[in-house]
């Protein structure tokens, strides 16, 4: 081909490009009607608007990591100019305080609390819960992702952790009540009052299944383990509600996901009712809810088995009952000594038992005993062992005269004398063997150091 | 007509329509991004009076996650106590900065940026993360809400951090010399300072347990703590090494510290010790 005609052919092609170029249908096919920024700006101001919607702000229950921790609860009141109020139940300061949020970009459009207010204190690498949080604080989150509404409620999921935080309307009777939520922490907790016994019980509407029940409140969560030596737990964060508590995750119980306690002030109950004869309830119990055979030790034919509470051993057990650590402190201010030991003595030689109660002084050197001698029945059926008692000596030597009763052991004395007997049973994880005298019908409760 | 002729007005009219072919008419319209600024509060005025506008640095308060490291659980400040704070760092380490090295050597030498966090850093170590420099454009001062400026200590171990950072963003200014430095106390360089004993390791020749952790910390450690010593503290913290080689060492790096200012910046590292000095009994005695 001729240079001439290549020119030619190569103009041609050129010319037909250029008149073809501008064909006005040259975007990429539309998803939406308006550009990525146009909609982000949009959803920044549906955002805002809702947050500003509600008249008296929003409540949120926030379980930061319900594998771990439980639910702190906090109110928000969003205000022109960028401003928010919040109060939380985080301590005991329910107070409403003001600072900055704003509406920003993160990994999509989320609300910020970008000013120092009462849920930052989730987020304080400083103040953790247990080891394990060492540098994590609370593991909180003040940056939420905005992922739409459902039924009213805003849903956000935390920036790090992305858990599913939900805000619901507010109501300006939620305000006052915040403060209701520390004194349900303490019925959580456990009054001293109440029973020692602690359990979990889901109800499927025919069969019960109990779960030994335990809450730590430092990190708001719990463990309860199925009684049936199944293995199988029950974990779940607590989050307090003027009227009761509120779980997360749910409790599940033929295919009902329980989530809100009501607290009974009768019992000292919560529980949660399904539909169909479903719940789950958290009761006390006088009784043990696993009974052993462990009082046998005690019985006459099991040798000379000594137990026995330790002044700078035993005391600093947090199974020692509220009740006994009163009424010791009671019996040693009024003997204006310390009981250094309290130490219960089985099948004697002379076939006696005894409680020693021994006072020392400030080193814990012995000044002073008293002997309150018993005799003893066990209940098989109840596996509970009660003291009868006898005489007060203060020397357990031949012929040691009897002496009248000392007014400051007598109310200490009288939860082992109970009528109603006393359970006994091994405690482990102390580093020690030791057991646990128990009453059946009051909450107290002796840890005993096992001298064989 | 020659084929170049010929084509010449065709290769004119392809120019033409290929430069002016997709003109299409469409005026601008406003933009979506939202460009209004933000109110400004007391202490934003305060904030761009005394560190935007002199020195072209921003004092960030207020949180973004994009400063800070969203691996560790830190928070904004208290705002009421942010002003204290920078206030601090104005007259101790600015101030102090301005007088000796001159006004400009701040304003040419510094952070772009400054983010105060009001907590704690707490590392899984149990060691306290005080201050961050990032690539010479940001420092990061944390436990911001704790600083009580009538405290000497308090105030010092704050300060500490901002110049120890700063010396930081002077060395990716202009290196030290990193050899000879090198040779003064080679194997005593450990990970786990933080499990050592101050006084072992001043009886080494380091001023404290973190120069221990590599040569550039060495050197921002001995240089930030003369800075926040007086003379005679100094002179005391000497007096307290035993070990007449360990002595000699920290005084070897004393005077590598004294000549590296000297010879990168013409400043007389003395003199600003003592203006550091004069500025920090000023805040604590105001």
């Amino acid at each position: 081909m001729k240079l001439k005609n290549i020119f030619r052919y190569l103009m041609m092609a050129l010319l037909v490009v250029h008149l073809s170029a501008c064909n006005s249908d040259t975007d990429a096919e539309q998803k939406f009607d308006v550009t990525p920024t146009e909609r982000l700006n949009a959803q920044k101001k549906e955002l805002n608007d809702l947050l500003l919607s509600s008249e008296q702000g929003w409540k949120a229950v926030y379980f930061t990591d319900d594998t771990q921790l439980g639910g702190f609860t906090h109110l928000f009141k969003f205000l022109p100019g960028k401003k928010v109020e919040m109060a939380s139940d985080f301590d005991d300061d329910t107070e409403k305080y003001t600072s900055d949020y704003d509406v920003v970009l993160g990994s999509t459009v989320s609300v910020l609390f970008n000013t120092f207010n009462r849920i930052h204190l989730l987020s304080d690498s400083d103040n953790y819960p247990t080891a394990a949080l060492r540098g994590k604080g609370y593991l909180g989150d003040f940056q939420f992702l905005y992922y739409g509404q459902e039924n009213g409620d805003i849903i956000f999921k935390s920036n790090r952790l992305v858990r599913e935080v939900r805000f619901v309307k507010a109501t300006a009777q939620d305000w006052v009540d915040l403060e209701k939520n520390l004194e349900m922490e303490e019925k959580v907790i456990g009054e001293d009052t109440r029973p020692l016994f602690r359990f979990l019980e889901t109800n499927d509407g025919t069969t019960a299944k109990k779960y030994d029940f335990s809450f730590s409140s430092v990190t708001r969560f719990s463990n309860s383990e199925a009684i049936d030596n199944s293995g199988e737990v029950i974990s779940m964060g607590i989050g307090y509600t003027p009227t009761g508590i509120v779980v997360s995750p749910a409790i599940e119980v033929k295919g009902q996901k329980l989530t809100n306690f009501l607290y009974n002030d009768a019992d000292g109950s919560f529980t949660a009712t399904g539909t169909a004869g479903v719940s789950a309830s958290i009761k006390y119990s006088n009784a043990p809810l696993v009974l052993t055979d462990d009082y046998k030790l005690l019985l006459p034919g099991s040798g000379n088995n000594v137990y026995g509470y330790i002044y700078n051993l035993t005391k600093f057990e947090g199974a020692n009952s509220a009740l006994f650590l009163s009424l010791l402190g009671n019996s040693e201010q009024a003997a204006g000594a310390m009981l250094t030991r309290v130490q219960l003595w089985f099948n004697n030689a002379d076939g006696t038992n005894y409680i020693e109660y021994r006072f020392g002084d400030a080193t814990g050197a012995t000044i002073a005993r008293r002997y309150h001698y018993f005799t003893l029945t066990a209940n098989a059926t109840n596996k509970t062992v009660t003291f009868t008692p006898g005489v007060w000596k203060s020397s357990t030597a031949v012929g040691a005269p009897a002496i009248a009763t000392p007014s400051f052991l007598k109310n200490l004395d009288d939860q082992f004398m109970n009528p109603q007997g006393l359970y006994f049973a091994e405690i482990s994880g102390l580093g020690y063997k030791a057991y646990t005298f128990t009453s059946t019908t009051t909450p107290f409760r002796m840890v005993a150091y096992s001298f064989q | 007509m020659k084929i170049v002729e010929k084509y010449r007005i065709i290769v004119l009219l392809a120019g033409v329509l290929f430069f002016g072919a997709c003109a299409q008419e469409e005026s601008l319209t406003d933009s979506q991004l939202d460009y209004t600024v933000p109110e400004k509060t007391a202490l934003d005025n305060w904030i761009e009076a005394n560190y935007l506008d002199p020195y072209n640095i921003n004092a960030q308060y207020k949180w973004n996650q994009n400063t800070v490291d969203n691996t560790r659980f830190l928070f904004p400040p208290m705002v009421d106590k942010v002003q204290p704070a920078l206030d601090v760092v104005k007259q101790i380490w600015l101030d102090s900065y301005s007088a000796v090295g001159g006004s400009d050597f701040v304003k040419i030498i510094a952070p772009r940026e400054i983010v105060l966090v009001g907590g704690v850093n707490s590392n899984s170590n149990g060691t306290r993360t005080l201050g961050i420099a990032d690539s010479g454009q940001r420092i990061t001062l944390f436990e911001v809400d704790y600083l009580n400026t009538k405290n000497r200590a308090n105030v010092t171990e704050f300060i500490h951090t901002i110049q120890h950072e700063y010396v930081h963003i002077l060395n990716q200014n202009k290196s030290f010399d990193k050899q000879t430095w090198q040779k003064i106390s080679p194997g005593d360089y450990t990970g786990t300072w933080h499990l050592e004993n101050l006084t072992v390791s001043r009886n080494l020749g380091f001023v404290t347990n973190y120069a221990r952790n590599n040569i550039t910390e060495d050197f921002a450690e001995t240089a930030s703590i003369i800075l926040t010593s007086s003379k005679a503290e100094y002179a005391a913290l000497l007096a307290s090494i035993t070990d007449p080689i360990g002595k000699a060492k920290l005084k070897q790096k004393e005077a590598i510290v004294v000549q590296y200012y000297k010879d990168a910046f013409n400043i007389d590292f003395y003199a600003l010790r003592d203006a550091a000095e004069i500025n920090t009994n000023k805040v604590i005695n105001n």
